[in-house]
């Protein structure tokens, strides 16, 4: 019968899965909506450039949060209020862990992000002028050589064919 | 105004030459490329392999028959995704979930599984389930409980003439970052997309097989 309750209530709206099923209390909302936000934080850390590793610790995380809030919900359905209170608060307090760690993980490859790109584009002047500076005495250099080329030249007389005859 | 020597205008000339190129080196080093965003489902027979789908490749699934299937999904959005898979139940006349309007299915939903993948990972679960209870009447055979992964669940009102022509929909949902809420398929900067399967069987009492 709870389950047909859980059912019924994804089946009529689809859009609120966050939500707890109609007669749950608040921890469970709670612990949906510190988990959108957790989600939230580790997709901000990723697009901030964070490394995979830790990244992928995070979402190890996640996964036991979506598990948690799983678990919540059936206890509550099965009527044990206590079990589901408790579990939705560890999972209130993993999403706060995890938005903490995610911000964190943001703020640094932010930094990184942001060194790295200045590195990059001062290196441009840096290259830029290591070319001038090549290209400059490359062209002198092939200028000496061929000046020099030209005055070791030597003027040679070219024997007219009647002259042969 | 003084004038430039040759040497002077030529280095010149060549250092920002050389700047423009450098720079649009270093704009397509730092700027990521745009690639296409989109998930993959996919439900394999018990070998894993898209093929034996039923026991004994008998579509007709007789109560307490457990049939096996593998079931994935892989997320290449580029980012991470909260995905979740939701499994329905339909026969020939309920409508399948639809491509143009990215409805799904009015099914009764049997049962859901979520994850949070990450960018190119693939997930895969075993998908068990059997047909417990079965109900014939003048208007059809229902299959009223099934069992999903050792889960009860009730199914109130899909039944089929026969028995014949039920299907499981997989549907594929994700949440949606800019609403907040679960959204059938996904959405991309430019398009909305969504990823369903079916499978087709037919419920019969171990009798009538």
């Amino acid at each position: 019968m709870a389950m047909m309750g859980i059912l019924a209530f994804s089946h009529a709206t689809p859009s609120v899965e966050f939500s707890a099923p109609p007669g749950s209390f608040q921890a469970v909302d709670k612990a949906s909506s510190e988990f959108a936000k957790a989600i939230a934080a580790v997709r901000e850390a990723e697009a901030a450039g964070a490394d995979e590793n830790q990244l992928s610790a995070l979402v190890e995380r996640l996964n036991t949060v979506v598990w948690m809030i799983d678990r919540a919900e059936s206890l509550l359905l099965q009527g044990d209020v206590q079990g589901a209170a408790a579990q939705a608060e560890r999972g209130i307090e993993a999403s706060r862990e995890i938005v903490s760690q995610a911000a964190k993980l943001r703020d640094e490859a932010s930094l990184r992000t942001y060194y790295g790109k200045v590195l990059t584009f001062g290196m441009v002047p840096v290259a830029s002028l290591l070319v001038t500076v090549g290209a400059h005495h490359g062209w002198k250099w092939w200028r000496r050589r061929e000046v020099g080329r030209m005055m070791r030249m030597e003027i040679k007389a070219v024997k007219e064919p009647q002259e042969e005859a | 105004m003084a004038k430039l020597s040759e040497d002077m205008k030529r280095a010149l000339t060549i250092f920002i030459s050389a700047t423009i190129v450098f720079s649009t080196l270093a704009y397509v080093a730092v700027t990521p490329r745009p690639k296409e965003q989109f998930f993959q489902i996919y439900v394999l027979g018990e070998t894993k392999k898209a093929e034996r789908y039923y026991p004994n490749n008998n579509p007709n699934i007789a109560v307490g028959q457990v049939v096996k299937w593998y079931v994935g999904a892989t997320n290449f959005m580029g980012s991470v995704q909260y995905v979740l898979i939701r499994v329905k139940l339909g026969n020939s006349t309920i409508k399948a979930p639809d491509d143009t309007y990215h409805a799904p299915s009015p099914g009764p939903m049997l049962s859901e599984f979520k994850r949070i993948l990450m960018n190119n990972e693939t997930w895969e679960f075993l998908f068990t389930w059997v047909i417990r209870e079965i109900s014939a009447n003048g208007e059809g055979i229902r299959p009223t409980v099934f069992e999903i992964n050792g889960v009860r669940i009730q199914n109130s009102d899909v039944r089929a003439s026969k028995g014949h022509n039920f299907r499981v929909f997989f549907e594929l949902w994700t949440l949606d970052p800019q609403s907040g809420s679960l959204v059938f398929g996904w959405r991309t900067a430019a398009e909305r997309r969504v990823a369903w399967l079916q499978v087709w069987f037919n419920a019969t009492s171990p009798a009538a097989r």
